[in-house]
């Protein structure tokens, strides 16, 4: 009946689908073996991913994570999904429909809605958010994936059957188990399938339930779009070899290996089980939780601090300062966090944060005068300096005219230059543009100003064609894709570090002068650790080679004057001019000013 | 047999706990108002008002065209490869399917920045269209780019249950079929798409409940400026710190999504009466 060979129209339909099903697998395969940071123009072959990969241990227990939870979650739904589906078929109708119907929640529901309501139910009850409260989200959300693949098998299963063996003095027990599961195996697998896949690949959620220290594959690559680098191409490359060996393995072995494979994967994940429970025994060294952005920190150097001070660092990344808040309000505790000023005046006013016990800090003389006391912390109480910079424009020396630079931030509306330019996409960084170009404060709260700097915005978006771009702009400049960019000062340095053409203005009419740094939160328990950890970041070593890796400024005056005579030679957007008369910090918003601010961003943004 | 029924009550219990407890915690986020503490709460309607607004009506418009073009053509380009494959021998089906399945298993965000690679205004294409003597295209941050990202992803989530429903069909009617006098495309459509519809409809709607509740890929392949249902639920509840607006958003969306699959589902089950 069936037709053996492949018609050639069908074959290049099969092909072509494929191709496109796989080109983006290629590229990141092919990109893994990049010898620069770049992901869209391959420089040259390297291996230095792969060896970075291997160093990096938060990536290595990452995987370990990832496949473990969906190890566990597929198990669990799948005999859970399954008897459920089985008794289903003999429910009530009534029982049978809410069932179908609550099943279908999780399915339905938007993942970050998912993820918001797990979180809240899980800050109530106290649990303690990691690797238990993680795998009980996966179970939720996989179960139900089980439920609708068995189910419908379920009901095309002949009732008798079940009977009949039940007749023929079978158990209930071995009626299910010998008799009506055998008949669903197709349905199960796919349910397994599914839920593995679910599982391995979700984010939204694992993120919002996760906490010390617990994080994912998801969860890293997320919190590096700050600084992507192929060292995650590498990685996914290795799964991908995995898991095409392991199927090459499985379809080719002999019957009797197979038997063999079977319990060398039960006596693995026993292994990997054992490995968990056992992890969570960690012994009594003095630990020390410390909450920072994406790529903000050489590993080398936490892995240093861990070896010098005998102590554990569970080291935990966000992406942004208001999925910071969000998690620790959420109840995520942690000892130290590296957030940006605002969100520093913040956590100051609602009383989350202990003071500094300066004494402590023998490092501290190496700071910067220049970049201490800002508005948000007038006398640093609270906070110590980690890396500052500025916002600025970053523009093509070939293509804009040297005199137009004076024209500040009304070069972003220079219609000379339309279609040819990237806004960040970020609100306070636009409005402080918009702010700024007009001049007023970009702290204000007067809506007059704020509703000139909307119609400023619209107009600038309606005349240039913007692009509202977000960490992709390194990249994208880099390879010279358009002439003018919004960028924060260290990105600007790297960004000139690796394509000369460009340049880097701050203009007059001021800007946003930022300062990410650390606290102690109220939840510290080690204070004294808490306070090692701070005075080693600010020593010389760690100092460089943080700033080193990351690109930003660093606060240690001698670290910054080194690096700028060394790999940022030449290049003044890594020490960015402070201390401009019409320059400020952000500062905390209330919420209704947020509110509003947040309302007309999103008017502009969705045209 | 009766006692089998017995077996749904863990997963009731489960489902009331961990399903239907934070829905209620969000249902009541969406009617009150006071931030993120539940401490000095009122109880208004605004939150559901505001949707509303023109903005946030068109970001819903917005979200409902492109969940249905990308699901339209997922269906299209997903029916033809399940098909193909269907018609192949148990063995090449096996492989065929797998090979389908093996782009899900490598990170979704990691294949939407390959994608970003790909269209980029240096990226691979541009420079094969520059190769080839053409004009390089913009590509990224357009309709096009979301769509491409959002196919790519969904399209297994298509072909597998089709393909699963295809398999089911007993060969013999399709030969009972041609026996009493079809022709291959009567055959098709009135044998083999009739009773593929159950895996069409469980297609459907995995393609658009993914399509319509994402952030990630219209954020990283559309730009800042492309906002969707998901990217506004996602601002409302990270960046802008509104969980009560935010709930309300995700209630609204939920309500729909919830009454479109149900016509589907009772669509169906008519089907099979």
């Amino acid at each position: 009946m069936k037709n053996k060979k492949l018609a050639i129209p069908s074959a290049i339909y099969v092909a072509l689908c494929f191709i496109f099903l796989y080109l983006p697998i290629v590229v990141t395969m092919v990109f893994s073996f990049n010898s620069s940071k770049s992901l869209t123009s391959m420089t040259g072959f390297s291996m230095q991913w792969y060896a970075r990969l291997i160093e990096d241990g938060s990536i290595m227990k990452a995987v370990y994570v990832s496949v473990s939870i969906a190890m566990f979650a597929t198990i669990i739904s799948t005999a859970l999904g399954t008897i459920t589906a089985i008794g289903l078929s003999k429910c009530k109708k009534v029982l049978k429909d809410v069932i179908i119907n609550l099943n279908d929640i999780p399915i339905m529901n938007p993942d970050i809605v998912t993820a918001i309501g797990l979180m809240i139910l899980f800050s109530s009850i106290t649990l303690e958010k990691g690797y238990l409260t993680m795998l009980l989200s996966h179970i939720a959300f996989c179960t139900p994936y089980v439920l609708t693949s068995v189910y419908p098998k379920v009901r095309n299963l002949d009732p008798n059957i079940a009977e009949a063996a039940l007749d023929l003095g079978a158990t209930p027990f071995e009626a299910l188990t010998k008799v009506i599961i055998p008949m669903l195996k197709d349905g199960i697998f796919a349910g397994m399938l599914l839920a593995f896949t679910m599982s391995f690949d979700d984010f939204v959620i694992s993120y919002f339930v996760t906490g010390n220290g617990v994080q994912n594959i998801s969860i890293i690559v997320y919190n590096m779009t700050k600084r992507t680098n192929p060292t995650i191409n590498a990685l996914s490359t290795i799964v991908i070899l995995i898991i095409a060996i392991t199927l090459i393995v499985i379809n080719v072995m002999p019957e009797r290996f197979k038997n063999f494979m079977k319990y060398f994967a039960a006596g693995l994940f026993a292994a990997g089980l054992i490995v968990t429970v056992f992890t969570g025994f960690a012994g009594t060294q003095r630990t020390l939780r410390v909450y920072n952005a994406g790529e903000y920190a050489d590993p080398s150097v936490l892995e240093s601090f861990e070896r010098e001070y005998g102590a554990r660092l569970i080291y935990e990344t966000f992406d942004s300062n208001e999925s910071m808040y969000t998690k620790v309000k959420s109840g995520a505790q942690y000892d130290i966090i590296i957030p940006s000023d605002y969100m520093i005046e913040r956590l100051i006013n609602e009383d989350m944060l202990k003071p500094i016990d300066w004494s402590k800090l023998t490092n501290a003389d190496g700071l910067d005068p220049a970049i201490m006391g800002f508005d948000f912390d007038a006398d640093n109480t609270y906070s110590v300096p980690y890396f500052v910079g500025t916002v600025g424009i970053l523009y093509d020396k070939t293509v804009i005219d040297e005199e137009d630079l004076s024209e500040g931030w009304e070069l972003l509306r220079n219609e000379k230059y339309k279609g040819n330019i990237y806004m960040y996409d970020s609100e306070r960084d636009s409005f402080m543009v918009a702010l700024k170009a007009l001049g007023y404060s970009m702290n204000t709260d007067n809506k007059d100003e704020i509703d000139e700097a909307y119609r400023w915005l619209i107009e600038q978006r309606d005349r240039m064609d913007v692009v509202y771009a977000g960490d992709d702009v390194i990249d994208n400049m880099i390879s010279g894709n358009k002439a003018l960019a919004v960028v924060y000062s260290g990105d600007a340095a790297y960004i000139i570090s690796e394509n000369e053409n460009m340049g880097y203005l701050e203009p007059s009419q001021g800007t946003n002068e930022w300062c990410d740094s650390m606290v102690i939160t109220k939840d510290c328990e080690d204070e004294e650790l808490a306070h090692e950890y701070i005075d080693y970041m600010l020593s010389y070593d760690a100092a460089y080679a943080n700033s080193a890796y990351v690109g930003y400024s660093s606060p240690i005056t001698e670290v910054s004057n080194e690096l700028s005579e060394e790999d940022y030679e030449g290049i003044d957007a890594y020490v960015p001019d402070f201390g401009y008369e019409l320059n400020e910090s952000f500062r905390y918003q209330e919420t209704s000013i947020k509110q509003y601010f947040a309302d007309l961003w999103t008017k502009v943004k969705a045209y | 047999m009766k006692h089998f029924s017995k077996l749904v009550r863990p997963y009731l219990v489960w489902m009331v706990l961990i399903v239907v407890l934070p829905l209620l915690l969000i249902v009541l986020y969406s009617l009150t108002t006071g931030g993120n503490e539940l401490v000095n709460i009122s109880f208004t309607l605004d939150n559901f008002k505001k949707i509303g607004e023109p903005v946030y009506f068109d970001v819903l418009k917005k979200s409902f065209t492109l969940g249905i073009a990308s699901v339209l053509i997922c269906l299209v380009c997903g029916y033809t490869l399940a098909y193909i494959i269907s018609r192949q021998n148990e063995g090449i089906q096996d492989l065929l399917i797998l090979f389908v399945t093996i782009p899900m298993w490598i990170n979704t965000l990691l294949r939407t920045y390959a994608w970003i690679s790909i269209l980029s205004d240096n990226g691979l294409v541009n420079k094969l269209l520059v190769l080839l003597g053409f004009a390089p295209a913009n590509l990224m941050y357009t309709d096009i780019a979301v769509l491409l990202g959002l196919v790519s992803d969904m399209l297994p989530f298509m072909v597998i249950p089709i393909h699963t429903s295809i398999r089911k069909i007993d060969p013999s009617l399709i030969e009972a079929s041609h026996d009493l006098g079809a022709d291959n495309i009567q055959t098709f459509i009135k044998v083999i798409f009739k009773m593929s519809i159950p895996g069409v409809i469980n297609g459907v709607m995995m393609t658009f409940l993914l399509s319509i509740s994402t952030f990630v890929i219209p954020k990283l392949l559309g730009g800042g400026q492309y906002m969707l249902i998901g990217n506004l639920i996602e601002t409302q509840f990270i960046s802008v710190g509104n969980w009560n607006f935010g709930s309300a958003t995700s209630i609204i969306l939920t309500l729909i999504i919830i009454i479109g699959m149900s016509l589907m589902r009772k669509f169906d089950r008519e089907k099979e009466d």
